[in-house]
């Protein structure tokens, strides 16, 4: 379990070190996989799979939008390189240190993935970046659920897999020409 | 509490699309209030906060859609800053370690609350110009105070007595802060768009307050200033966007007492609210009640503001403002109900 860990650091760092599609949707995968490996000896075998299918069609629709390139650590990205050390370093001395208990590298992959993918959405402008972000957020969600005590069932996990996976179809609205083009103070005289 | 609030959205839904001025497209609205409505509803059945969180972040999807002049990325930020933070705080509530850990926990669950409705620290990006449904608007006035009710209701179950009163200070120290900034903004601010939306910030302070005072008068005047919020705050603001366009200030009677309803004053829906947190504040630490009195002397100015910026209401908005007048004088002065139905 731990490599499991390590491997979902891997893909969240790709994640955000990535700028073109390739490198989002292997960063994805990568995630993918090794958190629903995370989650099903957690009694989540439905919700596994849910994490699974959710986040693999996640990165075939990611490997499908965007600028067809890799574009892993372009220039000037040194900070989100160092991002990725540091909080992976956190990461795992809350994990295994701070805390205690089994499952220590579920834990560590909830709190890296969410940190790591809340940080790549707040860094980037560009829309498929930050919905990739947003699905990986989610499966970090439907993983997270595990960590409580009682059995929370399937459905945190599911609805972390569907949202993962609609979240990638979504059309960002383009901001209107009529909106560009007039002064704001203009642009909308309906009041809605 | 939640479905209460559910209730109350649905009602001003209502009143906003059959009151909405004429040039409103009211298609527009009833479909993105209803998308809302859908939300809360989820919101409201959830089970447990982490669906809360992920409802959240769907809800902030579909909004940050909308074509608006801030960029999809931009509008983001916010929301998912909020599910970060809670998200953050809820595992480290989860895991098994100090003491310490569990109140930081509780300080990224109240964080990531007052993120996802936008106050203080975490004030969204405001455009008065802005359509109110791509705006911060939803979330501060519609979508914020029911989320607000059901992150409180479940992160009680998970935060321990150990951080409990960390979860309480936070709440209380926030609600403070967003009272005296929210209150003197919409009073010093040179916008009247902006003036409105700090006196829902102020609101918010309020209810922050009611919701750490942990005791069952602050949930009750809570849920009261929550009601007011969506049935009297966010209602007039909608109605008021034509006057705040014109610029014509103006000083009939009706403005004095849309003021009085924003004020809080008697006979409206804010006073009892306002005795209940004044009530549960010296029930727990009389200084926090002289604090409290005396942020709630700030909300004077502000209000006579806006009361003058919504003009003089006319044809369907007159019906409308007398409707929410109405509400707030039933609130005002016979909250009971409410209450017993809230369980207070």
């Amino acid at each position: 379990m731990a490599g499991a860990a390590f491997v979902a650091w891997l893909g969240a760092a790709i994640v955000v070190l990535a700028d073109g599609r390739r490198g989002l949707a292997l960063g994805l995968a990568l995630l993918t996989i090794t958190l629903a490996v995370l989650t099903w000896p957690a009694g989540m075998a439905v919700g596994s799979v849910a994490i699974g299918v959710g986040g693999l069609i996640a990165a075939v629709q990611c490997w499908r939008s965007g600028p067809a390139e890799w574009g892993i650590m372009p220039a000037g990205s040194t900070p989100r390189l160092i991002l990725c050390i540091a909080s992976g370093l956190l990461g795992f001395w809350l994990a295994a240190s701070v805390t205690t208990g089994p499952d220590a590298s579920r834990r560590f992959a909830v709190l890296l993935v969410t940190g790591l993918m809340g940080a790549r959405v707040l860094i980037s402008r560009d829309v498929t970046v930050v919905l990739a972000g947003i699905a990986g957020l989610a499966l970090a969600l439907a993983t997270a659920s595990g960590l409580a005590a009682g059995s929370p069932g399937p459905i945190p996990a599911i609805v972390g897999g569907l949202i993962a996976a609609g979240v990638m179809f979504v059309p960002a609205a383009r901001i209107p020409s009529s909106i560009q083009a007039v002064a704001p103070a203009r642009a909308n005289k309906d009041g809605t | 509490m939640e479905p209460e609030l559910l209730l109350a959205a649905t009602i001003a839904l209502g009143l906003a699309v059959v009151f909405a001025p004429p040039r409103v497209p009211r298609a527009n609205l009833l479909t993105w209030g209803l998308l809302g409505l859908a939300g809360m509803a989820a919101i409201a059945v959830a089970p447990s906060l982490d669906l809360v969180l992920l409802i959240l972040l769907v809800l902030a999807v579909l909004q940050a859609r909308l074509a608006s002049h801030r960029d999809f990325a931009t509008r983001l930020r916010a929301p998912v800053l909020a599910v970060v933070l809670m998200a953050l705080g809820l595992a480290f509530e989860r895991m098994q370690g100090p003491v310490v850990l569990e109140r930081f926990g509780a300080v990224g669950i109240v964080a990531g609350l007052v993120a996802a409705v936008g106050l203080l620290p975490y004030a969204h990006e405001f455009d008065p110009e802005e359509s109110v449904v791509a705006s911060p608007i939803p979330w501060i006035a519609f979508v914020g105070p029911l989320l607000a009710a059901a992150v409180v209701s479940q992160a009680s179950k998970v935060v321990p007595a150990d951080a409990g009163d960390a979860f309480g200070a936070m709440l209380i120290g926030l609600g403070l802060l967003n009272m005296v900034w929210g209150s003197v903004g919409s009073w010093r601010t040179a916008n009247d768009s902006a003036a409105w939306r700090y006196s829902f910030m102020s609101d918010w302070g309020l209810a922050l307050c009611g919701f750490g005072l942990a005791i069952a008068d602050g949930r009750a005047a809570a849920l009261i200033i929550l009601f007011s919020v969506v049935l009297g705050r966010l209602p007039l603001y909608l109605w008021s966007r034509q006057a705040l366009r014109e610029k014509v200030p103006t000083e009939r009677p009706i403005n004095l007492v849309v003021a009085a309803v924003l004020a809080g004053s008697a006979p409206f829906a804010g006073f009892p609210a306002r005795v209940l947190l004044l009530r549960g504040a010296t029930q727990l630490y009389w200084p926090l009640a002289l604090m409290l009195a005396a942020a709630m002397l700030l909300w004077l100015p502000g209000s006579l503001r806006l009361g003058r910026s919504m003009g003089v209401p006319r044809g369907r908005q007159a019906v409308g403002v007398a409707i929410v007048l109405a509400l707030n004088v039933l609130l005002g002065v016979y909250p009971q109900p409410l209450l017993a139905l809230a369980g207070l």
